[in-house]
């Protein structure tokens, strides 16, 4: 591989990687605040995309749009995919969670209801949305902007990239800097003492999951603009990103950024290395291999109650 | 307590069964007689199936409205989604049903290849219009209700190879396939006839359903070849065909049956433009002793024939000419062994098959994407020369 090369690909594997970094954000809230894996996620995640297909099938862009209406467009389909994101993952927690909590059932139901929600999910989108796949409708002229490297940056990817930056610094704000973010390092680290000094715990893990799900969403979308919309087009990066947010430290978000770029950068090096059928094979190697060393991953140690 | 429950459900079981041999064996006018097809009614590639099922359902339809027949036909579906796991329930659910006499499919190799030996074993036959894998004929497999209404990709696959190095005179292919049973076999061929020709080849494989294909075409542009091959189906080569433009790959790419679909170029866009698709089957909508049937279609379902619906067509009715030979005696053993000696000219091509069910004929015909629109340009034999 050349030097060229090499930058190439590790231009490819950040975009991909701060994708994953976005998804894996979701598994680690809901497990930070709940000690839960929320298998339904990669639904949350591909609801999303439906939503920002359907707004863009309502407004419909035609062809070439002009710059600002492209933002716009942009703009829109995000905030349907962040809406349907949200209010997945909200129904989620009420429906499928929630009346376990209350009646204090253990782990594992939580685990097989998740993945019973997700199996749900995605055959009521196949039956709702159909089940061929979709390319979302053009929404800008899609060149390359400028060089990184001497690889050429192109604008989805770009806006792949800045908007997974931006969703996870403010993420990053609103966690260390918000009373919500408080409430949500509190419960994460003691629901029962955190209830006693007034924290609603309802409410925060509540809205713990609609921030995982509006993140998941938009991650949805710039996925769909990546590849194209289908009902089965979770579970692939879904589970991918579930590496992530272990490589990373589960329960850590500083950790799920990390360990999402450090996924996509291994797999996309994989291709011209080992060629396109072991990308998953080296992600997980890595998975494998940081918990041979690392058990708590790269950046994680023990939040909140002991598993 | 358990003998009685046995008893109860044994006893209408017995006089069910007895009622179902009855009716089988009388033959008289008011029979009905199913005929199946197996194939992807729903999940990824639905498209596909789809083209073939209006092909059957519209034979079935005909041949009820003429009246010519002393039985009643029906159709059954039988959704495999295309994979392999989900073959053997959608087989069974064909076997279980008893006036079901034969089946049109399994569409796909992979399902094709899990569902024959219970079809085998049922003696049930199954005649397919495209699965084309070429290991699925193999004497040693002893799939002997399978008869292959379609050359197999030796064929195909050798069209390409044979395209790419003799009318483009191509230098270097990047050969990808798409890990199915299919797509393997496909570029396996493909490969073993360039390689005769000697043009140099990079072998690749992308997994279906792999979320981001820049990458890979990110490779096949540093790779420096002049032409690709993609063996798999329309639903992962739209997504990477976006992904080859925005690398700015100029060189020609060719695939085959499994993207020969509107639906390629619907996901695609612009990026399809130019693609070379190949396919053993004829364009109905072109050739002159298929207007009619492509007119009939197009009332019939409101859309232009697709890849196979032609062929699909053509099968139903070389059965349905079998089950009137066999004047109302019609059991799925006799009819298999009917069909597998018969010869048939139907619109598209003459059906016959050699002792392993294999199709008797090499046809294959390419495909080049024009202006948005799948255009056929013939016989490849023919456009090589």
């Amino acid at each position: 591989m050349s030097l060229q090369e090499f930058w190439d690909y590790l231009v490819l594997g950040v975009m991909l990687g701060s994708l994953y970094a976005v998804i894996a954000i979701g598994y680690t809230l809901v497990y930070g605040v709940l000690q839960l894996i929320n298998f339904a996620h990669s639904e949350v995640f591909m609801l999303g995309a439906y939503g920002s297909l359907i707004v863009l099938q309502l407004v419909n862009p035609g062809d070439n749009p002009s710059a600002l209406a492209s933002i716009g467009f942009v703009a829109l389909a995000m905030a349907g995919s962040a809406l349907f994101g949200g209010v997945t993952a909200y129904g989620l927690e009420k429906v499928a969670y929630r009346p376990l909590r209350r009646r204090g059932a253990p782990r594992l139901i939580f685990l097989i209801t998740a993945i019973g929600a997700s199996f749900f999910l995605y055959n009521l989108a196949g039956k709702l949305f159909g089940r061929d796949p979709v390319t979302l409708p053009e929404m800008y002229d899609n060149h390359a902007v400028f060089s990184l490297f001497g690889a050429g940056v192109n604008v989805t990817q770009m806006l792949q990239f800045l908007t997974a930056v931006v969703m996870m610094v403010g993420l990053d704000l609103l966690v260390n800097r918000t009373k919500l973010g408080k409430g949500i390092r509190a419960v994460a680290q003691d629901a029962e003492v955190a209830s006693l000094m007034g924290v609603d715990i309802d409410r925060v893990i509540s809205r713990t999951f609609v921030i995982g799900g509006v993140l998941g969403g938009v991650a949805g979308f710039l996925f769909a603009n990546l590849n194209q919309v289908s009902y089965t087009m979770g579970f692939i990066p879904g589970i991918t990103a579930f590496a992530a947010a272990v490589v990373g430290g589960i329960g850590n978000i500083r950790g799920a950024m990390a360990g999402g770029v450090l996924i996509g950068v291994v797999e996309t090096m994989t291709v011209p290395l080992l060629g396109d059928e072991w990308r998953s094979v080296s992600a997980m190697v890595v998975l494998i291999l940081v918990l041979m060393f690392r058990p708590m991953g790269i950046l994680g140690k023990q939040v909140g109650r002991a598993a | 307590m358990l003998n009685k429950t046995l008893v109860r459900l044994a006893v209408p079981a017995v006089v069910g069964a007895l009622a179902l041999t009855g009716c089988s064996d009388s033959g008289s006018d008011g029979d009905t007689l199913k005929i199946a097809f197996q194939g992807p009614l729903s999940g990824d590639n639905v498209a596909l199936g789809e083209n073939m099922q209006n092909g059957v359902k519209l034979a079935i339809d005909q041949a009820n409205a003429k009246g010519d027949l002393d039985v009643k036909l029906e159709y059954v579906a039988a959704d495999d989604q295309g994979l392999p796991d989900k073959a053997t329930a959608a087989a069974q659910k064909a076997i279980d049903d008893e006036s079901v006499v034969a089946v049109v499919g399994p569409a796909f190799s992979g399902p094709t290849n899990t569902a024959s030996p219970l079809y085998t074993e049922a003696g049930l036959v199954t005649v397919s219009p495209s699965a084309t894998n070429p290991n699925l004929t193999d004497p040693k497999n002893g799939f002997e209700s399978l008869l292959r209404g379609v050359p197999n990709d030796s064929q195909q696959g050798a069209a390409m190879a044979t395209y790419y190095a003799k009318k483009l005179k191509a230098k270097k292919v990047y050969l990808l396939d798409d890990k199915t049973d299919y797509g393997t076999g496909l570029a396996a061929v493909a490969e073993k006839n360039l390689k005769a020709a000697g043009v140099q080849i990079v072998r690749k494989a992308v997994p279906q359903k792999t979320p981001d294909y820049s990458a890979t075409a990110k490779d096949v542009v540093n790779s420096k070849a002049d032409a690709l091959i993609y063996a798999g189906y329309y639903q992962d080569a739209a997504p990477f065909a976006k992904k080859l433009k925005e690398a700015g790959y100029k060189g020609a790419a060719i695939s085959g049956d499994g993207t020969n679909d509107v639906k390629f170029i619907e996901l695609a866009g612009d990026a399809s433009e130019n693609w070379f698709l190949t396919c053993p089957c004829t364009d109905a909508t072109v050739e002159a002793g298929t207007k009619k049937f492509a007119a009939d279609y197009q009332k019939a379902f409101n859309r232009a024939p697709g890849t196979y619906s032609a062929e699909a067509y053509d099968i139903t009715n070389m059965i349905i000419e079998q089950i009137k030979g066999l004047k109302g005696d019609v059991q799925r053993e006799a009819l298999r062994d009917a069909l597998a000696k018969a010869s048939y000219k139907g619109l598209t091509k003459t059906f016959s098959f050699d002792e392993n069910g294999e199709f008797k004929g090499t046809d294959v015909y390419l495909y080049q994407v024009k202006g948005g629109k799948i255009a056929y340009q013939g016989n490849v034999n023919e456009l090589v020369g």
